[in-house]
């Protein structure tokens, strides 16, 4: 029996850590170009994810800006510095993803 | 990873192939290095374009194809040009024979839908012409769109289960359009591909039927085929082409395939 426990709050832990696609999956997916940066959100069939929360924050975790996704999923914003950036999206009921931003394409993008 | 195909397993192989063989099924391949590319995966795609005996790992030799390229967020872009010549041959073959690879960057999330039509090649056993239209699907970044639309060649297959993230044992549903309408009750020939990057056992099937599998469309096109074992399989449904080419002065038919490829992972 504790074995069978210990066996489901792995399997939960999983789920929690892992980013495999569940149900309503929400994605982001940025990009550099010209010095900005822009972030698209969206479920997997290509729905925007509308009204989502996106944090971004430097290779030290420290928070350099918030912003939050239009109509269309976007958001945009200059380059805030030349560092490895972690681009978190926040939506409703607790859907959240992240995507990391290389320090060489921001370099790349400048 | 071809060093672990067992030298064994392949003599055997090659044995049961020469004993029973009578039908040998060709089949167009495009393969990439990942169907999945999600953000910490390589973004830059190996794919490898050959006409080969999947099961058998046979080469033929392949001239540059006519076409190929990916189709993404309904754009068509050609890749023709990046093509390199590369030499490979099977573990019992003696010859080396020409194949194609090129390297592909992705730069956006969806699916990217690689295709490709080669050159027509000449089956002196066969009396005929060969060109197989060929496909595969990779998706990026957790957005899946794209894989349901036709590329738009001569004849396809259009998938009706999603091509990637399948299991073993999972049913691959499709449909076969020939000029863009289903085509009911044509052959489609079934494949495990035997030098899949990463296959460990080569599969020795006991006996000829073994080695191709074949289903057939209903009257809408559609086929099914549940695949038993992790790694990829080709689909190639066949058709005559209603044009002829000339060989020596002579017309001669023309079988035109439908190939699709799916990755399959064993449940663990």
């Amino acid at each position: 029996m504790k074995a069978r426990f210990c066996l489901f709050i792995l399997f939960v832990v999983t789920l929690l850590l892992s980013t495999t696609a569940l149900g309503h999956k929400v994605n982001l997916f940025a990009y550099v170009e010209a010095g900005k940066v822009y972030t698209e959100s969206y479920f997997p069939d290509g729905r925007p994810v509308e009204g989502g929360k996106v944090l971004v924050y430097d290779s030290q975790d420290n928070l350099l800006l918030e912003g939050m996704t239009d109509k269309e999923g976007l958001f945009s914003f200059a380059a805030p510095k030349i560092d490895d950036l972690t681009i978190v999206l926040e939506a409703t009921m607790g859907h959240k993803n992240s995507f990391k931003l290389k320090k060489a394409d921001l370099e790349a993008g400048k | 990873m071809r060093g672990d195909i067992s030298i064994l397993s392949v003599v055997a192989l090659t044995v049961v192939m020469a004993v029973t063989s009578p039908v040998v099924a060709h089949f167009g391949t495009i393969i990439p290095s990942d169907d999945i590319v999600s953000q910490d995966d390589a973004k830059t795609l190996n794919l490898q374009i050959k006409f080969i005996h999947p099961m058998e790992l046979h080469y033929m030799e392949m001239v540059k194809p006519k076409q190929f390229g990916v189709v993404h967020d309904a754009q068509k872009i050609s890749l023709l040009n990046t093509l390199q010549a590369v030499k490979g041959k099977s573990p019992s073959q003696t010859e080396s024979f020409t194949f194609w690879t090129t390297e592909y960057q992705i730069r956006r999330p969806g699916d990217h839908t690689f295709y490709v039509e080669p050159t027509p090649y000449w089956e002196p056993a066969e009396d005929l012409f060969i060109v197989h239209y060929t496909k595969v699907c990779v998706n990026a970044f957790g957005l899946e769109k794209g894989w349901d639309e036709p590329v738009g060649l001569e004849t396809e297959i259009i998938p009706l289960t999603r091509p990637y993230g399948l299991w073993t044992g999972n049913l691959f549903t499709g449909q076969v359009l020939l000029k863009g309408k289903p085509a009911p009750f044509v052959e489609v020939e079934i494949e495990y591909l035997n030098e899949s990057p990463g296959n460990i056992s080569v599969v020795v099937p006991p006996s000829a039927p073994y080695v191709t599998q074949v289903v057939k469309t209903d009257a809408n096109g559609v086929f099914s085929y549940a695949m038993p074992k992790d790694g990829w399989w080709g689909f190639s449904a066949l058709s005559e082409a209603t044009w002829k080419l000339k060989l020596d002065g002579k017309e001669k038919g023309v079988e035109i395939g439908a190939v699709y490829w799916v990755h399959a992972r064993d449940m663990k």
